[in-house]
C-alpha cells in the first residue's frame, strides 16, 4: 500500500467519523420530531406532486395577477406541479364541480378560494377524503377546512366607511356598489353601514348591484350624479366598481368633488388615484393569501413541524389554523410606494 | 346502407356512440381515475340539475320556443323555499309545494305573454330573467346557511352509490321520454314546432299548449333549484346564472333545432351528458379554463355542422330513392 492510497484512508476515516459526528450533533435536529425514528419522516419533493387551486371566475384580472400568479411562483421556487382550475364566470356551483371532479385524482393539496359558505360540502369531501385543504379570500367557517388565509371583509367594509366619512367629514349622501348576494360583499357592506350609521348627518342613498361590470358601475354612479347633484361619496366593494364610478365621476366633471373609497389595487385603480379620482383604496395582501396558503399545504404534505406522532390521529394540523393576511390602505401620498413604474 | 344512413341521421345515437367513444378513450388514459364509480358518481351528480333543466327546455324547443328565466327561476325557486324554511318555520313539504306553486305561477306569466298577447319568447323571458333574478336576491340576500337537514337530505343521501339528484335526474327522463313518445298531448308539441299554423288548423290548441310549455319549464326549473339548494345544504342567489344557455345548448347538442319539430328527451340528458365528460376529461387533464371555453364551442359548431351535412345527405339520398322507384315504374 502506497503512502497515496493510506492517505486516502485516513481522509476517508476522517470523513466518516465527521458524518456519524454529524449524525449525533444534538444542533442537527437530533431532538426534532422528525427525525425520530417513532414518527414519519418528511416525505423527499416528487416532481409529480401537484398542487391544484380551484377558483371561480378563473379569469378575473384580480386573481389572475395576484391570487394565481403568486400560486404559480410558488410552485416554480419549491419544484413542484401546480394547476389552476375553475369556471371562467362567477358560477360556485361549477366551482363546487370542480372540486369535486379533482378529487379522485387525489392531487396533493387542495387550495380553495372561499367564494360561497355553500362550497363547504365540497370541501369537506376533499378532507374527508385525506387531502390537505386550505381556503383562502373568504372563509368557509362551517366546512372541516384545515387552515385559512384570507381577510376580514367586514373590517374592509369598516375601513372603507371610516375614510369615507373623514373624507366628507361626516355628512352627505353616499351610495355603495358592489356584487350584491355575494357574502363576502355582504358583510363588508354591513361593515361600512356600521361605521357611517353613527353619523346622522349622512344619507344613504342606497345598494347596487356592478354586476361585474365597468359599464354597469359607471352607468350607475351617472344617474346617481345625475339624480343627486350633491352626492358626497361613493364606496365600490368589487374590483370592477373602483374604475367604472372613477369614469362617471371624470366624465361628470366631478373628480375631487365626490369622494371615493373603493377596494383592490390593480393599474387602473392606481390611475385613478394619481389622478384624483379615487381617493382612498383599502388593498387586500392577495399574494400572501396563495404563497402562503401553498406553503401551508406543502408543510402538511411534508409533515414539516409535526406536532405530535401523528398529527392527523391526534386531530391537529401542523399549520396556522386561521390567518388573518391584514389589509393595506393607499391614498395620493404613499402610492409611490405601491406604484413604483411612475 | 339505407340503415347506416338512416341510424347516423339521429342524433341521439352520434351522440350516444360519441360518449361511448369519450368513456372508452377517457377510461384508457386515466383508467384509475376517470373509470372509476366515484368519479361517474360525482359526473351524474354535477349535471343533474342541467340535465332535469333541459328536459323542460328540450320540450320548449321541441314546439319551437325557448326561456331565458330558467337560471333565475333555479335561484328563486331555492332561495323562496329556503326563506320559508329558515325565517318563517315552514315545514319542509309546505316550503317545497309553495316553491313549485311560485315557479309554475313564473312560467303562466310567461306563457300567457308569449301565446296570448304575443310577445317575442326571447323577449318575453329575457325580462323575466331580469325580474326573478331581482326577485332571488331579495329573497335569499347574500344566501341562505343552515337550512333544516330534512330538506338538506333530499339533496345530500345516498342510494346505491348515488346521490339522490342522480336519480331524481334518471326518475324525470325516464317519465318524460315515455309522455313524449308515447302521448298525445306531449306529440302535439312536434307538429306546433313543425309548422304552427298547420297545428292550429288541424284544432290543436296552440295557445294552450305553449302555456303549458311554459309551465313545465318553470316547474322544472325550480325543482331543480329545490334539488341544488337541498344539495348546497343553502340558497345561493347567484345560482343559475348562465345556466340557460348552457342547458339551450345541450339540448342542441342532444338534438332540438332552434326552428322546432325535432328533438327526444334522451337527447337532452345525452346532451348534458356529454358536455359533463367533456368538463370532467379537462379537469382531469387540467386543462384551464379559457380552454373549456374555447373547446365547447367548437364543439357545438362542429356537432351542427356535421348534423347538417348528415341531413343533406339524407335529402340527397332520399331524393335519389324517390328518382330510383321513379324509373323502376317507368321501366316497368
Amino acid at each position: 500500500m502506497g503512502p497515496k492510497h493510506q492517505i486516502k484512508i485516513v481522509l476517508l476515516f476522517l470523513a466518516s467519523i465527521f458524518f456519524v459526528a454529524q449524525g449525533c450533533d444534538p444542533s442537527k435536529g437530533a431532538y426534532t420530531r422528525e427525525q425520530s425514528s417513532e414518527v414519519e419522516v418528511a416525505k423527499p419533493v416528487d416532481e409529480n406532486e401537484e398542487y391544484v387551486m380551484v377558483t371561480t371566475f378563473v379569469n378575473f384580472p384580480m386573481y389572475v395577477n395576484h391570487d394565481q400568479a403568486a400560486f404559480l411562483r410558488w410552485g416554480k421556487k419549491m419544484g413542484v406541479k401546480t394547476t389552476v382550475l375553475g369556471p371562467t364566470e362567477w358560477d360556485v356551483v361549477a366551482q363546487i364541480g370542480v372540486i369535486e371532479q379533482v378529487i379522485p385524482s387525489k392531487p396533493a393539496g387542495l387550495l380553495i378560494n372561499g367564494t360561497d359558505p355553500a362550497i363547504a360540502s365540497a370541501i369537506d369531501k376533499a378532507v374527508d377524503a385525506g387531502i390537505p385543504t386550505v381556503v383562502y379570500d373568504s372563509e368557509i367557517p362551517n366546512s372541516k377546512r384545515h387552515a385559512f388565509l384570507g381577510t376580514d371583509w367586514y373590517e374592509i367594509g369598516q375601513l372603507q366607511g371610516e375614510a369615507l366619512v373623514e373624507l366628507i367629514h361626516g355628512k352627505g349622501k353616499i351610495a355603495y356598489m358592489g356584487l350584491v348576494g355575494q357574502t363576502n360583499m355582504e358583510n363588508g357592506f354591513r361593515g361600512l353601514l356600521d361605521v357611517v350609521k353613527k353619523y346622522p348627518g349622512i344619507e344613504v342613498l342606497g345598494k347596487y348591484d356592478s354586476k361585474g361590470s365597468t359599464e354597469n358601475a359607471a352607468k350607475i354612479t351617472a344617474d346617481l350624479i345625475a339624480a343627486n347633484p350633491d352626492l358626497a361619496g361613493v364606496c365600490g366593494f368589487d374590483a370592477i366598481s373602483g374604475p367604472g364610478i372613477g369614469l362617471a365621476i371624470k366624465e361628470a366633471g366631478k373628480a375631487g368633488k365626490i369622494k371615493v373609497t373603493t377596494v383592490d389595487w390593480e393599474p387602473e385603480h392606481l390611475r385613478l388615484v394619481r389622478e384624483g379620482v379615487i381617493d382612498v383604496l383599502i388593498g387586500q395582501k392577495r399574494e400572501l393569501f396563495t404563497w402562503y396558503g401553498a406553503q401551508f399545504l406543502y408543510d402538511m404534505v411534508h409533515k414539516t413541524n409535526q406536532l405530535s406522532a401523528d398529527d392527523q390521529k391526534a386531530g391537529i394540523t401542523n399549520v396556522p389554523f386561521a390567518v388573518n393576511t391584514g389589509l393595506l390602505k393607499i391614498t395620493k401620498d404613499n402610492i409611490d410606494l405601491f406604484d413604483p413604474s411612475k | 346502407m339505407s340503415f347506416n344512413s338512416n341510424i347516423f341521421q339521429d342524433r341521439v345515437v352520434t351522440l350516444a356512440l360519441t360518449i361511448v367513444v369519450l368513456i372508452v378513450v377517457s377510461s384508457i388514459i386515466w383508467p384509475q381515475q376517470f373509470f372509476s364509480l366515484e368519479n361517474l358518481s360525482l359526473v351524474l351528480l354535477n349535471l343533474s340539475i342541467d340535465a332535469i333543466v333541459a328536459v323542460g327546455m328540450m320540450i320548449l324547443l321541441i314546439s319551437g320556443a325557448f326561456d331565458l328565466s330558467v337560471g333565475s327561476v333555479v335561484a328563486f325557486a331555492g332561495g323562496f323555499a329556503g326563506y320559508l324554511m329558515y325565517y318563517w318555520g315552514v315545514y319542509v313539504p309546505v316550503a317545497i309545494l309553495a316553491a313549485l306553486a311560485v315557479s309554475v305561477v313564473i312560467g303562466f306569466v310567461n306563457g300567457w305573454l308569449v301565446a296570448k298577447v304575443g310577445i317575442n319568447p326571447l323577449i318575453q323571458t329575457l325580462a323575466m330573467m331580469g325580474i326573478v333574478r331581482g326577485l332571488a336576491l331579495m329573497v335569499s340576500g347574500s344566501g341562505i346557511q343552515n337550512l333544516p337537514d330534512s330538506f338538506n337530505r333530499l339533496g345530500q343521501a345516498q342510494f346505491l352509490g348515488f346521490q339522490l339528484p342522480v336519480w331524481y335526474m334518471i326518475a324525470i327522463v325516464i317519465i318524460f321520454s315515455f309522455l313524449v313518445a308515447r302521448t298525445i298531448f306531449f306529440r302535439r308539441y312536434y307538429y306546433i314546432g313543425g309548422n304552427e299554423k298547420a297545428a292550429l288548423l288541424s284544432g290543436i290548441q296552440v295557445g294552450k299548449m305553449k302555456i303549458y310549455s311554459f309551465i313545465l319549464m318553470s316547474f322544472l326549473a325550480g325543482l331543480a333549484g329545490i334539488i341544488l339548494a337541498s344539495r348546497l345544504g343553502a340558497a345561493m342567489p347567484t345560482t343559475g346564472q348562465g345556466l340557460e344557455l348552457k342547458v339551450i345548448t345541450a339540448v342542441i347538442l342532444g338534438g332540438a333545432s332552434l326552428l322546432g319539430g325535432q328533438g327526444k328527451i334522451v337527447g337532452a340528458l345525452l346532451g348534458t351528458l356529454f358536455m359533463g365528460i367533456i368538463a370532467n376529461i379537462m379537469i382531469l387533464a387540467r386543462v384551464s379554463g379559457y380552454w373549456q371555453q374555447i373547446i365547447f364551442g367548437i364543439i357545438l359548431i362542429a356537432a351542427v355542422a356535421i348534423d347538417l351535412l348528415l341531413q343533406k345527405r339524407a335529402d340527397r339520398m332520399a331524393t335519389a330513392l324517390v328518382k330510383m322507384k321513379q324509373f323502376e315504374k317507368f321501366d316497368t
